[in-house]
């Protein structure tokens, strides 16, 4: 019965940050000239409160829920065609970001340091997976795709995970009080 | 649904309406996947039909332009981009660069593709229960030999249906938090960090106590993986339009 109770609990708190990457996509907070989008802030987050397994699954099914053509993805637009467009790469890329993100951070027992080289793992898988992507469906050169898809998130990028690590913090009680 | 109107469930008797679910699913993967290889002609076909669709289902152009307005200037930086960015005979010169006539049909062709897909899920969510879409999921994912019904693809469904019920319940929160946080003069603080930090934790710590909430609910509730689902029948017209649409995508993808 409890690991029932337990197994609801943690589907329930995956779909939901599964939501929270959707909203992500909607919802810019005005820092600066360039808003920030929350997106890859929540895939990163996921990965360090629900772990690998978890966090795998709510990616999975954030991007399958896209892939129906539910509206969760950035401009409020779902289907099949966004892993086809030129932002498919940096979506198919949350897949294994999430999970070494997860990964490294149970290994490290939730020690901030892991946590921070986690998400640095994270984003650099990401964009590992976006910019090539970007540059094949665009036609773009390397250095114009780095200049397009990399260089100008990398601060809003620094800003996240240094907002995550204090975040993670206060929210992992309340994921593993069970 | 706070801000994100377009793309809900728009309660009708039309024709999509009664169409099975399965079938709809199944036509809007495959009619996406086409989209992706259709040329000029087989676009601007695909958009009548689209239009003639969305008449029938009652769903104003207004709300749709207005709605999707965010996904136009997409559109527009894919256009530009492809346009200014494929070689060929050049069109019209800005600064340093030039437009080119390939880069603008190809633009054009890409954009108009986009677009196409775009329609397709609001035509597919408008005229769709959540929890039709919920069973339809399942139902095609077991069709799949190396995933099991009864484990992976209720709880897949089960959790796309969550987050549809967790969307407009965090836009909602998350307005709440930015007004609060304006009401205390949060404009007066520069640094990004903290800011982010105290948008975030509030807002999470809340969704996650509502989040506790719905798991105590649905234990109340009894909730288990092998529930009763609605039954979907389909009619011979069903099976009829799986066929046309599949002949439709065969023909493009072969020609």
């Amino acid at each position: 019965m409890m690991a029932d109770t337990n197994q609801l609990r943690m589907m329930i708190y995956a779909s939901l940050l599964a939501a929270l990457t959707a909203v992500g996509a909607y919802i810019a907070i005005p820092i600066g000239p360039v808003p920030i989008v929350l997106q890859n802030f929540f895939i990163l987050l996921t990965g360090l409160l629900l772990g690998s397994r978890w966090g795998l699954a709510a990616v999975a099914v954030y991007l399958l829920a896209g892939a129906c053509g539910l509206p969760v993805f950035a401009g409020g637009s779902g289907g099949i065609v966004r892993f086809a467009g030129p932002t498919g790469g940096y979506l198919l890329g949350y897949l294994p970001a999430v999970c070494v993100v997860g990964l490294i951070a149970e290994k490290g027992r939730n020690r901030m340091v892991f946590d921070i080289i986690a998400m640095i793992c994270g984003s650099a898988i990401i964009y590992a997976c976006g910019v090539p992507w970007l540059k094949m469906i665009l036609s773009l050169s390397w250095g114009k795709a780095f200049v397009v898809g990399m260089v100008p998130f990398l601060i809003g990028d620094a800003l996240k995970i240094a907002a995550a690590v204090p975040i993670a913090k206060v929210l992992r009680p309340i994921v593993k009080k069970i | 649904m706070a801000g994100l109107t377009a793309f809900n469930y728009l309660p009708g008797n039309t024709f999509l309406h009664v169409l099975d679910v399965r079938v709809k699913l199944a036509a809007l993967v495959m009619l996406s996947l086409t989209c992706i290889r259709a040329d000029l002609t087989e676009s601007l076909m695909m958009t009548l039909c689209l239009l003639f669709l969305f008449r029938a289902i009652h769903l104003s152009f207004r709300s749709i332009s207005r709605e999707l307005r965010y996904f136009i200037v997409l559109l527009l930086i894919v256009f530009l981009a492809r346009a200014f960015f494929t070689p060929g005979r050049p069109l019209i010169g800005i600064w340093s660069l030039t437009m080119t006539h390939q880069g603008v049909s190809d633009g054009i062709l890409i954009a108009w593709r986009l677009f196409l897909i775009i329609m397709l899920s609001l035509l597919f969510v408008s005229s769709t229960r959540p929890s039709d879409i919920k069973v339809a999921v399942e139902r095609l994912l077991a069709i799949f030999p190396f995933i099991s019904r009864k484990k992976v693809a209720v709880k897949v469904a089960v959790m796309m249906s969550l987050i549809l019920r967790f969307i407009p319940e965090i836009v909602n929160q998350a307005k709440e938090t930015l007004d609060a946080q304006k009401a205390r003069g949060i404009e007066n603080r520069k640094n990004p960090v903290y800011r982010l930090i105290k948008f975030a934790v509030p807002l999470i710590r809340r969704t996650f106590e509502n989040a506790d909430r719905l798991a105590l609910a649905m234990e109340a509730r009894c909730y288990s993986e092998n529930r009763t689902d609605p039954e979907l029948v389909s009619t011979q017209k069903d099976l009829l339009v799986f066929a046309g649409v599949t002949c439709f995508c065969l023909i493009i993808i072969i020609a």
